[in-house]
């Protein structure tokens, strides 16, 4: 049952398949992965350099209290909110790194849903 | 007069030598990350199913270790690297997590990891024939599926001691736990993959 020799055979066709899709990245992720690599490098030249996304701080900030402001005015979307508490550290995480990203997200849902509203209105 | 031109000769010798240092270090570390690039994303690729999350944490792993561990000696980087990978891999996850159920409360499914398209990100056939070419795609994205579907900690095992060839002392470091705990992450991601793929892969 635990043959060695076939766990062994499992990660050499594993890695053979890996390697095989590594050395066909293609070119245009290949060169984003090198303009990743020089920007790391060039941290090693600024060392004191400022935390990335501090310029953000501001905007996630009232981006924050705009959310818990729908939050607190519109209640849960009609789930069970026993299942899904939403918790302030939930928000805090997700600030931390793509909050912005999705902030964008609900506007653009909000926005769905006003498209939806309105058809609907001049459905009925 | 002279002890004055001494003391500059002296200190400008210790600036060329500290540049030089500086400028091997970086060559040194440039040679490690291009060396360690390519695995990596397709290593955070399979963790997070999507390619442009996947760069990103590539990108942001890459940054750490030049800003926070240049200066550590060389072959602590492939481990201190991996380590920083594979916590952004599971920040990722536990935002995903958060950000359905955000999305969930605001009244909309949770997104689906399965929108990504293996298909889409495939490489280019390289001169193969479109047979051989098919069954090498469907194979590697069994095996992806597979591979994400283990536990966290048995994935990052088995992902780093097979795909970057990391040995149990430098996964444990990755990892942060023991070499027993990697070992046995290690052997049960394999008899997994085998329960899974066993069929395709006699």
């Amino acid at each position: 049952m635990n043959d060695p020799g076939n766990n062994e055979q499992i990660a050499t066709q594993a890695k053979e398949l890996f390697d095989d899709s590594v050395e066909r990245i293609d070119a245009a992720t290949l060169s984003r992965l090198n303009q990743g690599r020089h920007r790391a490098l060039a941290e090693l030249q600024r060392p004191g350099a400022v935390v990335r996304w501090g310029r953000w701080i501001p905007a996630a900030g009232v981006a924050a209290a705009a959310v818990v402001t729908v939050i607190v005015m519109r209640g849960p979307a009609g789930v069970d909110v026993t299942e899904t508490p939403v918790t302030a550290s939930d928000f805090e995480m997700l600030l931390e790194a793509d909050g912005l990203e999705m902030f964008e997200d609900l506007e653009f849902y909000t926005l769905l849903d006003a498209v939806d509203t309105e058809t609907n209105g001049n459905k009925g | 007069m002279s002890a004055c031109t001494g003391v500059f000769a002296v200190s400008c010798s210790r600036e060329q030598s500290t540049g030089a240092e500086a400028l091997q270090r970086e060559r040194q570390l440039n040679q490690f990350l291009s060396e360690v690039e390519r695995r990596a994303l397709r290593i955070a690729e399979i963790a997070v199913r999507n390619r442009d999350d996947a760069l990103d944490l590539v990108q942001d792993a890459m940054i750490k270790l030049a800003r926070n561990y240049a200066h550590r000696p060389n072959d602590e980087w492939a481990p201190l690297f991996y380590r920083i990978l594979q916590n952004g891999v599971r920040d990722w996850h536990r935002r995903q997590k958060v950000r359905n159920r955000v999305m969930v409360w605001f009244g909309r499914g949770p997104s689906s990891e399965d929108d990504y398209d293996p298909a889409a990100n495939a490489p280019d056939p390289a001169g193969r024939s479109p047979e051989v070419e098919l069954q090498t795609q469907e194979a590697m994205q069994r095996l992806e599926l597979s591979i994400a579907e283990l536990p966290g900690r048995q994935r990052e095992a088995f992902m780093l001691r097979t795909f970057e060839g990391l040995d149990v002392a430098a996964t444990a470091a990755a990892m942060g736990c023991s070499d027993g705990s990697v070992k046995t992450h290690y052997s049960r991601a394999v008899h997994a993959l085998r329960d899974k793929l066993g069929d395709h892969w006699q």
